[in-house]
């Protein structure tokens, strides 16, 4: 993993005593994320057949990410995942469920009519359903990860605009 | 094409909301012109839905071909066409007063279309599960639209907002688990049917009726449980309050209508009185305590927060009293109020940066320096109180009458003394604003520059004010409308 390589002291500018290097904690972590985000995907894909889904999942993986900033620090976590990774995840979760929605209407049916898609292949009902599982799960994941950042950097931004 | 424009309602605004995530990795301040394309889009959408139901009758979509009452069913008839409608054109609205006004942020705007995309959803939905998904929708984008506000005060403002509205939401989530307990379905007209088959005495049924209505009474903000709304309005930015004042409560009010007539029906609240006394006890409380608390009120912005509560307890007493004169009533003031509170919140607006007015003694003898926003203010506040011709006389005319002939006598008391009530806050601050004494110098503003305002503001502003007026000549279309809506009402 390529998380092995970001650099712990990059997290010397958080506040004093909010990052501890730990080599324990680094090791199990980077032993258990891999495992982790297996899971998360495993529980997505359960979600058309049998107890999981793309809320579920998504929590999962987002909180690998929050598993990683607890071992390596906030801000390399930060800067290992982009913001612009965290965006597309969102966004692109949502165009993919209404692109598979839109999609079966393009083909004669109903919004998300996923009988639609079998005359293109075969088993397509449920490698659509697996889809929009798999585009919620990447939303849920994202703004899981987002609202973290977000509370992580702390609200010094807000405290200006007290006196209107 | 054509038979997918209620689904495709909803879905734009979702997708148009995924843009300015992405659009803000390159361009700063691109929201507010997606939000604008999508609104537009939304607009078009709802003009050519509208002009369906009006010709061809009830329009019902199956989501994913799954027919009712096993699917999610959408469904559009002349009620929610209406609404549809209103969203559309406020919402165009407060994107060219937030042109100027802002929040500016890509952010804001992302919100601003899932609030959109929520509203429309609740609006088209004939599902009441669908119905509580679009109120989360709802709920969580106004309450991050609350929180948009620069201060920590605004911040405050939407937890509170945040904390009660679950609550109403989860009351309402409970009261159709009990409808589903009691007859096994989750569809609005397959649930009429078994309601009345499982017995409206039944203690299931019963139950399942006073957890949705409180739950959507705690959305709809009605006395005492709406201290989440005045903060909300007050502490939001400008834009935010038109926006939300204009519609999250008003499409609550729409939702417990559709739940009244549509699910448990006339019958049910001829069969149970006391469900029907109970409502209009609360609407009547609200009606009082609403407007002695906005008398008692010295920031304009939540007096005009109390009026709400008020205006939402009339609009509630008329669906309550059932009969069509009433409905009709209810609905004119509904969609009258939106217009009158988003162009008087606007209004505030627009006041506060042209002369830093915020209380009531602030108000006093400012009228010359913002003749148009001021102008507009007083003839929305006038429209309000129920001065004829405007559109707020026309529907507490219509509301009067309907409890006229249901012998509904301490509804007209109230309704008349409520009316009252109104004239004093709003007469107060018209006296001032032209007859007054100004205690804010003008030199204090000039001092600090006073904020720029926007042509596009004040033609929001004016604007609204003129609908307040015109409305009214659209009160017999809304009759044609009610008679198209899948409502059964009680005979006069």
């Amino acid at each position: 993993m390529s998380t092995g390589d970001a650099d712990p002291a990059a997290g010397d500018d958080e506040g004093p005593g909010l990052y501890v290097e730990s080599t324990i904690i680094m090791t199990t972590v980077r032993l258990v994320a891999p495992f982790i985000l297996t899971f998360a995907l495993f529980i997505m894909f359960h979600g058309a057949d049998s107890p999981g889904g793309g809320f579920q999942g998504g929590v999962i993986a987002g909180s690998v990410v929050m598993m990683l900033a607890f071992a390596y620090g906030i801000d390399s976590t930060r800067q290992w995942l982009d913001v612009r990774v965290v965006s597309a995840l969102a966004s692109g979760g949502v165009f993919a469920f209404v692109g598979i929605g839109l999609g079966a209407m393009a083909l004669g049916g109903q919004f998300l009519q996923y009988a639609e898609f079998e005359a293109l292949f075969g088993h397509a009902i449920k490698y659509a359903i697996e889809l929009v599982e798999l585009g919620i799960g990447a939303i849920v994941a994202a703004v899981a990860i987002g609202l973290f950042f977000l509370l992580a950097a702390g609200f010094d931004g807000v405290a200006e605009g007290d006196s209107s | 094409m054509i038979d997918h424009l209620i689904v495709l309602l909803v879905v734009l605004p979702i997708l148009g909301a995924a843009v300015p995530p992405l659009a803000s990795l390159r361009y700063d301040r691109v929201g507010w012109a997606v939000a604008t394309a999508t609104a537009l889009g939304h607009a078009a959408l709802a003009g050519a839905l509208a002009w369906t139901v009006w010709t061809d009758g009830v329009v019902r979509y199956a989501v994913g071909g799954f027919v009712a009452p096993y699917g999610i069913e959408l469904v559009a008839d002349g009620l929610t066409i209406l609404l549809v409608a209103l969203i559309s054109a406020v919402s165009l609205g407060v994107l060219a007063y937030a042109r100027h006004a802002g929040p500016h942020e890509n952010s804001f705007y992302s919100q601003f279309l899932l609030l959109v995309a929520g509203l429309s959803g609740m609006t088209v939905t004939g599902d009441v599960f669908n119905l509580y998904v679009f109120l989360e929708i709802t709920g969580l984008a106004a309450y991050g639209l609350v929180a948009s506000g620069p201060g920590a005060r605004s911040a405050v403002a939407a937890l509170k907002y945040l904390i009660i509205g679950t609550i109403g939401a989860s009351l309402y989530l409970l009261g159709v688990g009990y409808a589903l307990a009691a007859t096994g379905t989750l569809n609005m007209a397959d649930l009429s049917d078994k309601l009345a088959a499982a017995g409206y005495d039944s203690t299931l049924v019963l139950t399942a009726f006073g957890l949705i209505v409180a739950g959507l009474l705690v959305k709809v903000a009605l006395f005492p449980i709406h201290t989440w709304q005045p903060d909300a309005y007050a502490d939001s930015p400008d834009s935010v309050s038109a926006f939300i004042s204009a519609l999250v409560s008003t499409v609550s009010a729409y939702a417990l209508a559709r739940v009244l007539f549509s699910v448990f029906t006339v019958d049910f609240l001829e069969a149970v009185p006391i469900a029907r006394q109970a409502l209009v006890a609360v609407a009547c409380v609200s009606i009082v305590a609403g407007s002695a608390l906005a008398v008692a009120q010295s920031d304009v912005q939540r007096m005009l927060a109390y009026s709400s509560v008020s205006q939402f307890g009339l609009v509630i007493a008329g669906f309550a009293i059932a009969t069509p004169l009433a409905v009709v009533g209810a609905t004119v003031h509904l969609v009258g109020h939106a217009v009158m509170k988003g162009g008087l919140f606007a209004a505030t607006g627009i006041i506060e940066r042209k002369t830093g007015a915020t209380t009531v003694g602030g108000y006093a003898g400012i009228a010359g320096r913002a003749p148009a926003a001021t102008g507009a203010f007083t003839l929305l506040a006038l429209a309000m109180v129920g001065v004829p011709p405007a559109v707020g006389f026309m529907g507490k005319w219509y509301i009067v009458l309907g409890a006229v002939n249901a012998g509904s006598w301490p509804v007209v008391a109230v309704l008349l003394a409520s009316t009252l009530l109104t004239l004093a806050y709003f007469a107060r601050l018209a006296e001032r604003l032209y007859f007054a004494k100004a205690t804010i110098a003008p030199e204090a503003v000039a001092a600090d520059g006073g904020e720029r305002v926007s042509t596009a503001m004040i033609v929001t502003v004016v604007v609204a004010a003129v609908l307040a007026v015109g409305l009214a000549a659209a009160v017999p279309v809304i009759d044609q409308l009610i008679d198209m809506t899948v409502f059964e009402l009680m005979l006069q």
